[in-house]
């Protein structure tokens, strides 16, 4: 809100730390409206964090294993942890206590290394679990199931030259707009299921890129960031894809990366990466033993290397971009998380009222009418000519961030929509209870 | 000489118009509104409705204050009505039936200002003890003590989130606490004289300050910066200010006599109230928005004025008071009003809409 009076020009990508929280965390995400921060730590215990008071609000206990991943619902009110536990744990922050109770708990039958909530309802929940299998948990009354999703095997396989086995999946997430599932294997593919059919659509064949660590997408779902244990980051452009096919063809191709970001040096690999909300920036944390280092590439400028940012001596571990500003949170391996901002330049000229900061010296020239007397008269009648004028002091204009939650251009008439909306209770706007905390707890 | 020069300026404005007025329904209503100020002469006779006038009668006077009444303050649910002034406590009404229903009672001196937290719940009050406190309204208890400025404690807010508190000392200072934790996150030091109000916008990514300096200063939440300073005439110090609704004017009074609607971005004075007086004290203007969209504000000729947001023209005037009307407050969904006064009057007077007047033929 407060952007345009502070520069339009500041709009950039983050360039420095300006605080560390003491979380014990292993990884640190925010809410889709950018106000907290969730976090996950080794001990089995989750937190919730408000950004503009920076102080721990809610504690969420429920794990006895490390915490591997944490979703936010897209009102903010429910959040999904997933833990070495075997369990994933549904909270919900309308609750009036702390710690929280937990709404719900799915467990599965190896360790749940991800999960996250469908983008449009809550009650869809992806998991993969450690056996490299990945579920699709619908916890809706109409819908309640759990399907695994299965890559179809080649005929070959059938044939029992096993020239191909069925590998593993190694990260599983959403596109923004829920309509698919994209999954990583271990053998350098990606698949992309059909969330509400649960088929494949279809298989690309990443060349070269050895087993899928990570995945990330732009906001308008139109691009996708792989991280792979080649040390690569690649960023493809995604094909628009059809309805799935009732009798089981896909899209079966290789994608050709349009850029390909690596640390041409040391060789690094990534241990996270995350677009910026406009998809302009990426920024790769890299899996540096020895320093905290954040690769900053501009993707307007044809994925140009823009800057390494330093965060310190604690090495990075995960990396999260804000929803909606120029800010980011990084996790190092101490638990602590760095929220980098982009500073704004002291302007002093600010403290003074109808005072202008000029870069250079301007030549003054006097306006033609600049030192005319005028009547007072005339002045006054037309200060009052000028507050004629109608103003509107209540209509308020939709919040940018969160029409931007919605991925851009997709009619509501889409039968994938129209499922994932059923019984979905994540429209209702969500404001979190102040919770009164004792002095003592310090 | 103003309403006659706004009467020439209306006129030329008839002849532009009358042309499209057929087209635009929006037309006749604009220029019917900056008609003559004085009641008695017949509102012109034009097909489109006059612009329509508030109809406000009291409805209940709350006795109780002892001493001089600072500010009053609907709850955000719009069921209670807090107020407070200079003896120490707050006191609870009911706006509907205006029954007392409790005090606050905790601080060692006068209070200047109150404010409610977004879900009713909390209430913070801002003191001469220097302190401020954050009580449950539904216990009467003290949750938080909030110690840190050095002097008086003049005027405080809330974030809509209600994770914030802003307030003002008469130390020049602007604090930012975090509430849940009842500590202290950051001071600015903002001012050279009282602060007199501060106000966060709708995403509390701002903070709007005034102060006996004559200045408003606008502040980035986040990390304290000045973004902006207004500074008014001369004679004009301004001792009240907030943002509108939308967060995208903030409304002023000074001790010239007159109240203004600023354009923050472009620092140009959008709408200039007057016909009041207002020169010695710290008096609160507020806005309307409820039904008709108005300006309401006290006065120290006993009264309180409501003015047309749009043509600034004085609408309607409430008396009743017999001292300085220094608070008001607007009710959150009803066309409400909450007045309180001073040293020899220290009641707080409820006013409610009664819906149109009938046609005075």
């Amino acid at each position: 809100m407060n952007e345009s009076l502070i520069s339009p020009f500041n709009i950039t990508h983050p360039t420095a730390v300006q605080t560390s929280l003491f979380a014990s965390a292993l990884f640190a995400r925010f809410d889709p409206l950018g106000r907290y921060i969730g976090v996950g730590g080794s001990n089995g215990s989750a937190a919730i964090w408000d950004l503009e008071t920076r102080a721990r609000i809610r504690s969420l206990e429920g794990h006895v294993k490390a915490v591997t991943s944490l979703d936010w619902s897209k009102n903010s009110r429910w959040v999904l942890t997933s833990s070495k536990d075997w369990n994933v744990i549904i909270w919900d922050l309308a609750s009036k206590c702390d710690p929280i109770q937990r709404h719900s708990t799915i467990r599965f039958d190896a360790p749940v290394l991800s999960a996250s909530f469908h983008p449009r309802n809550s009650k869809i929940v992806l998991a993969l679990i450690s056996t490299g299998e990945v579920f699709v948990a619908d916890l809706r009354k109409e819908h309640r199931s759990r399907v695994e999703l299965c890559e179809p095997q080649d005929e070959s396989d059938v044939d029992g030259q096993s020239g191909r086995m069925r590998s593993a999946m190694t990260v599983a997430r959403f596109d923004p707009s829920g309509k698919h599932i994209f999954v990583g294997t271990s053998s350098g593919f990606i698949l992309v299921f059909s969330s509400r059919n649960k088929t494949l659509v279809a298989r690309h064949k990443i060349s070269g890129a050895g087993s899928m660590k990570g995945l990330d997408f732009v906001k308008s779902g139109r691009r996708l960031v792989t991280n792979s244990s080649d040390r690569t980051l690649r960023q493809f452009n995604l094909p628009t894809y059809p309805p799935p096919n009732l009798d089981g063809t896909f899209i079966d191709d290789e994608l050709e990366p349009t850029h390909r970001f690596n640390d041409p040096i040391n060789k690094t690999a990534w241990y996270a990466m995350a677009y910026s909300p406009d998809g302009e920036w990426l920024a790769g944390g890299a899996a540096d033993p020895a320093t905290h280092k954040i690769y900053i590439w501009d993707i307007s400028n044809d994925g140009q290397f823009a800057s390494a940012l330093d965060g310190g001596r604690e090495p990075l571990v995960h990396l999260h971009w804000h929803p909606s500003k120029s800010s980011m949170a990084s996790t190092t391996n101490h638990g602590n998380i760095l929220i980098w901002h982009c500073p704004n330049p002291e302007r002093w000229g600010a403290f003074a009222g109808g005072f202008e900061e000029v870069d250079e010296n301007v030549e003054y020239e006097e306006k033609e009418d600049e030192f005319d007397i005028e009547d007072e008269e005339v002045i006054l009648k037309r200060k009052m000519k000028a507050e004629e004028e109608e103003v509107d002091v209540d209509t308020i204009a939709e919040d940018s961030g969160r029409r931007s939650a919605q991925p851009d251009g997709m009619d509501v008439e889409d039968e994938d929509y129209i499922w994932a909306d059923q019984e979905t209770e994540d429209t209702a706007d969500f404001r979190m209870r102040i919770i009164m905390q004792d002095d003592s707890d310090l | 000489m103003d309403p006659l020069a706004g009467m020439d300026d209306s006129s030329t404005d008839d002849d532009t118009a009358s042309q499209t007025t057929e087209d635009d329904p929006q037309v006749p209503e604009h220029q019917a509104a900056p008609a003559p100020p004085p009641l008695p002469i017949a509102p012109p006779a034009p097909a489109a409705s006059p612009r329509e006038r508030p109809n406000y009668e009291l409805r209940h006077t709350l006795r109780g204050h002892t001493m001089s009444i600072s500010a009053v303050k609907f709850s955000p649910d719009g069921k209670l009505l807090a107020s407070c002034g200079a003896e120490k406590v707050v006191k609870i009404w009911s706006p509907e039936t205006g029954e007392f229903l409790r005090n606050l009672i905790g601080h060692t001196q006068g209070l200047s200002d109150i404010a409610w937290s977004s879900d009713s719940v909390y209430l913070a009050s801002a003191s001469d003890d220097t302190t401020i406190r954050i009580w449950d309204v539904e216990t009467g208890l003290t949750h938080k003590h909030l110690k840190g400025h050095t002097k008086w404690v003049f005027c405080l807010n809330y974030n809509s989130a209600s994770n914030l508190l802003v307030s003002g000392g008469c130390e020049g200072d602007v604090r930012i606490w975090n509430v849940a934790r009842g500590k202290c996150m950051k001071t600015l030091h903002a001012h050279l004289d009282y602060v007199t109000a501060v106000h966060f916008n709708r995403d509390a990514t701002l903070i709007v300050s005034c102060a006996l300096d004559g200045l408003i200063r606008i502040w980035n939440t986040s990390d304290g910066q000045c973004l902006k300073t207004l500074a008014e005439g001369h004679d004009a110090i301004c001792q009240h200010v907030q943002f509108s609704p939308n967060s995208k004017y903030i409304l002023s009074t000074a001790h010239d006599n007159a109240i203004r609607l600023w354009d923050y971005q472009t620092t140009r004075c959008l709408k200039t109230y007057t016909g009041h007086v207002n020169n010695k004290y710290c008096i609160s203007a507020c806005f309307s928005v409820t039904g008709g969209k108005w300006i309401v504000a006290g006065s120290e000729d006993n009264k309180a004025y409501i003015w047309d947001l749009q043509t600034r023209q004085i609408v309607q005037v409430l008396e009743g008071h017999t001292d300085v009307v220094v608070a008001v407050a607007t009710h959150p969904t009803q066309n409400t009003i909450a007045t309180g006064s001073i040293d020899s009057d220290l009641t707080v007077r409820i006013w409610s809409d009664r819906g149109p007047k009938p046609e005075r033929s």
